[in-house]
């Protein structure tokens, strides 16, 4: 029983950054109506700038984190102008093979700059893990919490109690017409876009505290979480987003702690399938489904 | 006329392929006037608004505006520079409120004027009232919080011309605003586009219904095959041959 609760408690501490990495994807999904696969690869580009700081300079946490925030939101930006900016509305498919072609692009780019496969990244919080009773809690996964229920929060209030965000909701929902009615389409986008890449790069840099380490491959590895994480939730939602996460983060542990390694991602996928089957929109209905209804 | 138009078009010409939608249109629109833009189906009417508005880009020619040459910029400047349009297929934001889809656009028309912050996140007291006032004047107030994909057509298409309205624009481009609507719904979009005519928005009008028209328009001009052939009062516009011939087997006339 006791590592039944500790299993959910680490599943909900790593799931937090399944759901930070779930956080961007879904926006500039819900945004664009277009899959990003350079996300991930944009946010590892952040951690790179990070590490470069670190090693060199011997900058400190706070510095790295903006320096990896700052890098991944230009690498954003980047990945926006090249792949998304020139595609005419409708060219799903060629938005998404360049970004393809991008993430192998930055990866390459990232081998070629620090030939060496793993780099040390500093570490957010040494100290010994919080004990409750018999559980444990690591600091900085309580920051990993914290973050991505805070941002999340943020994005929701961004969405639905600003202009800005009335405008996305405007765009999400029918861009001609939101261009018509006097909405700056080429600022807005791109902004955020931005906004969506800096979300990831928040959760790159905890990942990468965590793991104190930065190497090429965690481009995919954060495509992938993030993009589990927000089909189980439900494409363009917030709360979704969140949810998948922490829900993804959880089975993870728990078939990791059950039944070994091997069967860890296995089971992610298999939960992934089983949710797409019953509930193609995934768990939490979303900005998207909500804007198929014609006007 | 001494005053400046507010909107000229010279020599526009808008080609698809071969097909000349608009062929060397010179049309210019006073201050404050209503004017009608009629022809027969396809004979390039809605391309003309699409050209205003910037929806597509020019062939050849001009578009000015308040004496601005326009014809490069894009969409959302020209909504800011003063130019609005409601569409003849219905084009609203339906999984927002009536009350959001009109703040939106009001949004445009206040940039203009307000810093960053107050335009992406804020909004005057003023401004929120303006919004109520649009709603009252289209008899929307009673919807303000539903979903617009939720409303019955006609007052979707009040909502399309309130929320044109709200960007504040000097020019107003309606494309068939009274498409599908009975003898009542007509009667009460020609009071409120005199109305907003005599508040100082100038009235690009484009109608089919032929009564509407004739009741409002100062001025009409005629397109046939992407050419104006004819230009004057609705006196002068109907007693014309080339506009009979144009509309010759079909009963939209009178």
């Amino acid at each position: 029983m006791i590592d039944l609760v500790q299993n959910t408690i680490d599943g909900l501490m790593i799931g937090s950054s399944y759901g930070l990495l779930a956080l961007g994807f879904t926006l500039i999904f819900g945004v664009m109506r277009r899959l990003n696969l350079s996300y991930g690869p944009s946010i590892m580009i952040g951690g790179y700038f990070g590490t470069v700081l670190y090693l060199q300079f011997g900058a400190g946490p706070l510095v790295v984190a903006v320096a990896v925030v700052v890098g991944a939101a230009l690498a954003g930006l980047y990945v926006e102008r090249l792949c998304f900016a020139p595609m005419k509305a409708g060219a799903a498919i060629a938005s998404m093979v360049s970004s393809f072609a991008v993430w192998m692009q930055l990866e390459q780019a990232a081998i070629l700059v620090l030939p060496r496969h793993t780099y040390a990244f500093p570490p957010l919080a040494t100290g010994a893990p919080l004990e409750f009773g018999p559980f444990a809690v690591r600091i900085d996964h309580l920051v990993m919490l914290g973050c991505a229920l805070g941002l999340a929060a943020a994005v929701q209030l961004l969405l639905y109690r600003t202009r800005f965000g009335l405008a996305l909701r405007a765009i999400i929902g029918n861009p001609v017409a939101a261009h018509l009615v006097g909405v700056d389409v080429r600022t807005v986008m791109p902004l955020a876009f931005a906004g969506a890449s800096a979300i990831g790069g928040v959760a790159g840099f905890l990942v990468l505290a965590v793991d104190q380490q930065v190497t090429p491959m965690f481009g995919m590895w954060a495509t992938l979480k993030g993009l589990i994480a927000m089909m189980i939730g439900g494409l363009g939602s917030v709360p979704g987003a969140v949810l998948g996460g922490l829900l993804l983060g959880v089975i993870e542990v728990q078939s990791q702690w059950y039944f070994g390694p091997q069967i860890r991602d296995l089971a992610a996928y298999f939960v992934l399938f089983a949710v797409l089957a019953l509930r193609p929109r995934g768990l939490v209905g979303s900005l998207s489904e909500a804007s198929t209804q014609k006007a | 006329m001494l005053e400046l138009p507010v909107l000229e078009l010279k020599d526009v010409s808008k080609h698809f392929g071969g097909v000349r939608a608009v062929d060397g249109v010179d049309l210019g629109v006073a201050r404050g006037e209503i004017l009608a833009l009629i022809g027969p189906n396809g004979s390039g009417k809605s391309t003309i608004v699409n050209l205003i508005c910037g929806l597509f880009p020019l062939t050849a020619g001009r578009v000015v505006l308040d004496g601005v040459d326009i014809s490069g910029m894009p969409m959302h400047a020209r909504v800011t520079g003063g130019v609005a349009r409601t569409f003849q297929n219905i084009r609203l934001f339906g999984q927002l409120t009536v009350w959001q889809n009109l703040w939106v656009a009001q949004n445009s028309g206040e940039q203009r004027r307000q810093n960053f912050g107050r335009r992406w996140f804020g909004g005057s007291r003023g401004a929120r009232g303006e919004v109520e006032r649009t709603l009252e004047f289209f008899d929307l107030a009673h919807k303000s919080n539903e979903l617009a994909a939720n409303l019955a057509f006609g007052e979707q298409r009040r909502l399309e011309f309130a929320r044109a309205l709200s960007a504040k624009p000097a020019l107003l481009l309606l494309d068939e605003p009274a498409a599908g609507m009975n003898a009542e719904e007509i009667d009460q979009l020609d009071n409120r586009i005199r109305k907003v005519r005599d508040d100082g928005v100038t009235v690009l009008l484009i109608e089919h219904q032929m009564e509407l028209v004739m009741s409002i328009a100062d001025r009409i001009a005629v397109l046939n095959f992407g050419r104006k052939i004819a230009e004057g009062t609705p006196a002068e516009v109907q007693a014309s041959p080339l506009v009979r011939e144009a509309y010759l087997g079909t009963p939209e006339i009178a």
